[in-house]
């Protein structure tokens, strides 16, 4: 039995620790939020964030989440309101929306660090992350979009 | 009349949700427009629903609710469809919910997305839906208060009688007004009176698509479902000759490995029942991962399939088809098309003497272009449920068109149609893949034999290397020129594997007095189908980079000379069934050289390619602003501009035209699968190389035609001139010209030098 | 030395270069040893053999063939960006260098290439340390001749400030030995690793001589 805390919560799974992350709260946990893409770190359509880092769920082995802070799109706000939800809605960014919960994984763990992205910042950022329908510079206008929400006091969790 | 309460209770409701892991299975568009702050989960739904013609229900407190009857894929028809009909309805958009409907094509017409058709096959249809659903709430306050319906007047879900003073919820009148019958051919608005139509209306969805909610076929979930994936031969042209399942029988998880046929032989395939590989070795499983770890434990042996006999029943009737055995590499394929275009071809039309002409010409300008495979790599990879038993089967997934699947399915399985349930989920994309239903059949299969509800799977890997690609394409490029250099003859010869791109009847036929075009083919073992814009994909990018090339022989504007064609298009056509309207391809062009500022000397700095192109009832130009940016030619700006008659979701068909672009300028430069001894080389997104954020531009800028026509399709069309005017573009920022797909593969080769 | 011509075109320079380097080269190994903390030369493992230009090149032709394999090459890129895959273009993703090497925010080495990564067909590979040399010393291979990369992987001041004796122990790093277990689907360097542990060491301890420019 391996104890993992995502979204603070705990959860008891009973897999194999050599499983991907991504299966796990996928098949598991039934958290869907959490795309399957590629499966080889190269498309982010399944970021979660480890301890804040924004990590590749299909390559993250399960037993390296234990003891540590899984957040997935599921619980990165708890009302569906961190600035990058609000501004992904704002500006309509999605298309197909397949590949969307890994983006603002990974934009959301930009803002993080960096509170006020240059647009040549956001591609840097940004840059192993898909989109096949192509939202690239909706989501561009967004992240900026949020991160001035964010400057102006809008709290994220 | 369908009987007033509907079996969309909350309690069926609830039930059905709970089945896709606790997510709601309908979007609020209120949510959206109300505020951010509400919760997904936090809405309760109404008990009764009174049904006003299939597609709308309404509850006595005034909610509202849509039915979309086609597949969302992107192209946002789950926002777009619904604003058709709230808009001849008059409902509040606010108090709109939307759902995606049931597959039933007695109710909902056509449900098919493809070919750009979703928002002009379903206009006129929704347009009375909500029209007739108006007048029947009309009929029914009319009755209630006694009075004319003429003196009755309609806004944002309301009636009201002015001279009397009385008003009314739609919902209080949609029990009474669901046993009125449907008017036919009720009375349609002005356009100049659209209020919800024209207007940018939020996506429906999207809350739930940023905050993870189950909306994809991948997410479905369904008590005691199994995991199948299926262990496919390394190549084309190879099929199973035996296996060994011991060690994946041992594997955790594990409940079945076995091989099935999907077709009979002599089975009679549909048009959309394209499949790769016929041997089907099925491993079956608890999770995912353990089915993919599982499923490397096979040993197998694989045998060369050798020539193999089809019977296809497609649009163009039955025909027995021979697919070639070989193990085919892309050096002998584009040899094999070199020698194919020096052969006689089919003549697809002919207008005036070409061959004189070419004799007589003072110059002539010939050009070959080639493009390569594409593979789709929709986002989400294949995937569908199934669920069979001896009496019924329900499927559920992600699809463009289950009424062309169902026929097949209830074949295969030996049960009739209305026994089979498809339900459609949203699609993790499309792009022409998801209307080939073999995976639905592949599922269907397999769950009949392990009588179980079972979830096929493709990992990243089946999705690239047994695909439904974009053929491969060729095409040698004519035009004479007389002493003054003018265009006296055009000639195309195009070929493909396994189908030429040929389109005769488009520009610049009938724009030029002798005029030539033939098509040929070789037949292939690699499958092939519909790819966003088919053939057309093509065609705007070797025949608009031509264009730009006859225009510089010429010493020509690229825009002018193109306008000039389609002024004798349309003066002085020449020949028939020219399939494009002359003044409406010239208006994107004369507004896309507007609004790009086209000879402005502050562009100068840009490289700067131009193309249009027609395709799927639609116009679209682009203007592709290029620079050098660390050395490499770069796409910063792109001007477009499309004439699609009206709009009826700005915004979002402003997105899609950015995706377009995005995807164009992606494939343009990136797009191709190769094959070696018939496997396909690139197997993941670490050898297909797709468009990443850091290559996209930093503006576009989308303008539409203004007008009132109907409108027409909008997910293909803005596509295919994106080639022409990034090679075009390229030419300006390299001093090259680019005739072979991937560009850059050329610039590679350049830069290497 | 006409073993070494077959590497690149017949040098007009005089064979004295060689010479002159070698003088170099004794300059800096003994100034490396004389800045080392106080060791001395006697506690380490340097064991200097014979200096021997002839023996020491052809060892180093060995090594070079290495490290300008993909597997070392693709992480010592001339620009700030890493290369991937046998043919070495560029990381399709555009991972940035950073400061430390070790990527930026969202695009971190270690979010893609953990500590260990799960198995299979294109799988990145998985190495506890992953990192590209820092942005003040970025120690690239890519482009580098035999001459210069020689030079290069001597010098302190491009080396990573590393001694000779460093260096040696280099051969046996983590992420060095991780060139050798790639992953599926990935060629591994020419040399085995004894193979190439063995140039490596043979090339310093015979004076670290660089082949001709």
């Amino acid at each position: 039995m391996i104890t993992l805390n995502i979204n603070k919560k705990n959860y008891n799974v009973d897999v194999d620790p050599e499983t991907p992350l991504l299966w796990v709260l996928r098949d598991v946990i039934n958290l869907v939020g959490t795309k399957y893409g590629c499966g080889v770190a190269q498309c982010g359509a399944c970021v979660v964030h480890l301890n804040g880092e924004a990590v590749r769920s299909c390559v993250t082995k399960v037993s390296r989440a234990v003891g540590q802070k899984v957040v997935t799109i599921e619980g990165l706000s708890e009302k569906n309101d961190h600035p990058l939800q609000k501004a992904w809605i704002e500006l309509d960014v999605p298309q197909c929306g397949y590949c969307q919960s890994g983006q603002i994984m990974s934009a959301a763990a930009l803002l993080r660090e960096n509170k006020n992205p240059t647009e040549k910042d956001i591609d840097a950022a940004m840059a192993g992350n898909i989109c096949r329908c192509g939202t690239y510079l909706r989501i561009r206008k967004a992240i900026q979009l949020a991160a001035e929400m964010q400057r102006k006091g809008i709290k994220i969790p | 009349m369908e009987n007033a309460k509907t079996n969309y209770s909350r309690r069926s409701f609830l039930k059905s949700s709970a089945l896709v892991g606790g997510g709601l299975m309908i979007s609020f568009s209120s949510l959206a427009k109300l505020g951010l702050d509400d919760k997904v989960s936090g809405v309760d739904l109404p008990d009764q629903w009174y049904e006003l013609t299939g597609y709308i229900k309404i509850t006595p407190d005034n909610l509202i609710k849509i039915l979309n009857p086609n597949p969302e894929f992107g192209q946002n028809v789950m926002t777009s469809l619904p604003m058709i009909v709230a808009e001849e309805l008059e409902a509040d958009w606010k108090n709109v919910v939307v759902e995606m409907g049931p597959h039933d094509n007695v109710k909902f017409g056509p449900q098919f997305t493809g070919g750009s058709n979703s928002v002009r096959m379903y206009w006129k249809l929704l347009r009375e839906a909500g029209s007739a659903a108006r007048h029947m709430l009309l009929e029914a306050a009319a009755q209630t208060w006694s009075v004319p319906v003429e003196e009755l007047t309609t806004k944002a879900g309301m009636i009201y009688h002015e001279k009397s003073g009385k008003s009314g919820t739609y919902g209080s009148f949609a029990s009474k007004a669901s046993t009125i019958p449907i008017p036919k051919g009720p009375k349609l608005k002005d356009v100049k009176d659209f209020k919800v139509v024209r207007s940018s209306q939020k996506n429906v969805e999207g809350l739930k698509i940023v905050s993870g909610q189950p909306l994809f076929g991948l997410d479905y979930k369904h008590e005691g479902m199994l995991i199948a994936m299926i262990h496919h031969p390394p190549a084309f042209g190879m099929k199973l000759k035996s296996f060994d399942a011991a060690q994946t029988l041992k594997m955790p998880g594990i409940i079945d490995v076995f091989s099935q046929k999907l077709y009979e032989e002599g089975f009679e395939l549909g048009g959309f029942d394209t499949r790769t590989f016929n041997d089907l070795l099925v491993v079956v499983g608890k999770t995912t991962w353990e089915v993919i770890n599982a499923r490397k434990k096979l040993v197998v042996e694989w045998e060369p399939a050798g020539d193999i006999k089809e019977t296809v029943a497609g649009r163009d009737g039955k025909r027995e088809v021979v697919v070639p055995g070989e193990l085919e590499n892309t050096s002998t394929q584009l040899a094999k098309m070199k020698e194919h275009a020096n052969k006689p071809a089919q003549q697809l039309r002919k207008d005036g003497d070409p061959e004189t002409a070419f004799k007589n010409a003072a110059q002539i300008i010939e050009r070959t272009y080639t493009a390569p495979f594409l593979a789709h790599n929709c986002m989400e990879p294949m995937n569908f449920f199934a669920h069979v038993t001896d009496e019924k089967a329900l499927l559920v997934g992600p699809l463009q068109a289950p009424g062309w699947t169902k026929p097949t399915l209830s074949k295969l399985l030996k049960l009739p149609a209305d026994k089979i349930e498809i339900q459609m989920t949203r699609m993790g994309g499309g792009f022409g893949l998801r209307a080939y239903g073999h995976y639905l059949s592949e599922a269907a299969l397999i769950s009949k034999k392990i009588k179980a509800p079972v979830k096929l799977v493709y990992t990243r890997e089946d999705d690239m290397t047994y695909g439904i690609y974009r053929p491969m394409y060729t095409a040698t490029y004519r035009a004479a020129l007389d002493a003054n250099k003018n265009l006296i003859a055009f000639h195309v010869k195009g070929g493909g594997i396994p189908e030429h791109p040929i389109h005769a009847n488009r520009f610049p036929a009938g724009a030029v007095d002798n005029y030539l075009a033939e098509g040929w083919q070789i037949p292939s073992n690699i499958t092939i189908g519909a790819f966003r814009a088919p053939r057309s994909n093509f065609n705007a990018a070797a025949e608009q980079s031509f264009l730009d090339e006859i225009a510089e022989a010429m010493g020509k504007d690229p825009i002018d000379f193109r306008l000039e064609l389609l002024k004798r298009a349309k003066e002085n056509p020449v020949g028939e069934n020219n399939d494009y309207n002359a003044d409406r391809y010239a208006g994107v062009l004369k507004l896309v050289k507007e609004k790009s500022g086209w000879n402005k000397p502050e562009n100068k700095k840009y490289s700067r390619g131009v193309a249009s192109y027609f395709c799927h009832n639609s116009y679209a130009a682009h203007v592709v602003d290029m620079i050098k940016r660390d050395g490499q030619p770069y796409v910063e700006r792109v001007f477009s501009a499309i004439d699609c008659g009206i709009v009826v979701n700005p915004d979002a068909a402003t997105n899609m035209v950015e995706g377009a672009v995005v995807d164009g300028i992606g494939n343009a430069l990136y797009g191709g699968l190769t094959h070696k001894d018939g496997a396909a080389v690139q197997n993941n997104f670490n050898r297909y190389r797709m468009i990443r954020f850091h290559e996209a531009p930093k503006k576009i800028d989308v303008h539409f035609v203004q007008n009132d026509l109907d409108p027409t399709g909008l997910g293909e069309p803005p596509f295919p001139p994106v080639f022409g005017a990034v090679a075009n573009a390229l030419y300006k920022n390299t001093g090259e010209r680019f005739y072979e797909q991937p560009y850059n593969l050329q610039l590679n080769k350049t830069s290497r030098a | 030395m006409q073993h070494h011509s077959k590497f690149g075109k017949p040098s007009s320079l005089p064979v004295k270069t060689i010479a002159v380097l070698s003088v170099f080269l004794s300059v800096i190994i003994l100034m490396s040893f004389t800045f080392k903390n106080g060791s001395k030369i006697s506690n380490t493992k340097l064991e200097m053999m014979n200096k021997d230009s002839v023996e020491s090149v052809k060892a180093f032709m060995d090594v070079y063939r290495v490290l300008m394999s993909p597997r070392c090459v693709n992480c010592h890129p001339a620009g700030d960006v890493p290369l991937q895959g046998d043919d070495s273009h560029l990381h399709l993703m555009a991972p940035q260098r950073g400061k430390d090497g070790k990527g930026i925010n969202v695009m971190k080495c270690s979010n893609c290439h953990q500590p260990t990564n799960v198995a299979g067909l294109n799988m990145p590979p998985g190495d506890p340390n992953w990192h590209l040399p820092p942005a003040n010393m970025k120690m690239v291979f890519e482009g580098r001749t035999p001459n210069q990369l020689a030079r290069q992987l001597v010098n302190p001041k491009t080396n990573g400030n590393k001694t000779l004796q460093k260096l040696i122990e280099h051969a046996d790093d983590g992420l060095v030995k991780a060139g050798w277990n790639p992953g599926e689907g990935r060629t591994v360097p020419p040399l085995s690793h004894e193979e190439f542990k063995k140039a490596w060491i043979t090339w310093i301890r015979t004076g670290a001589y660089a082949p001709r420019p």
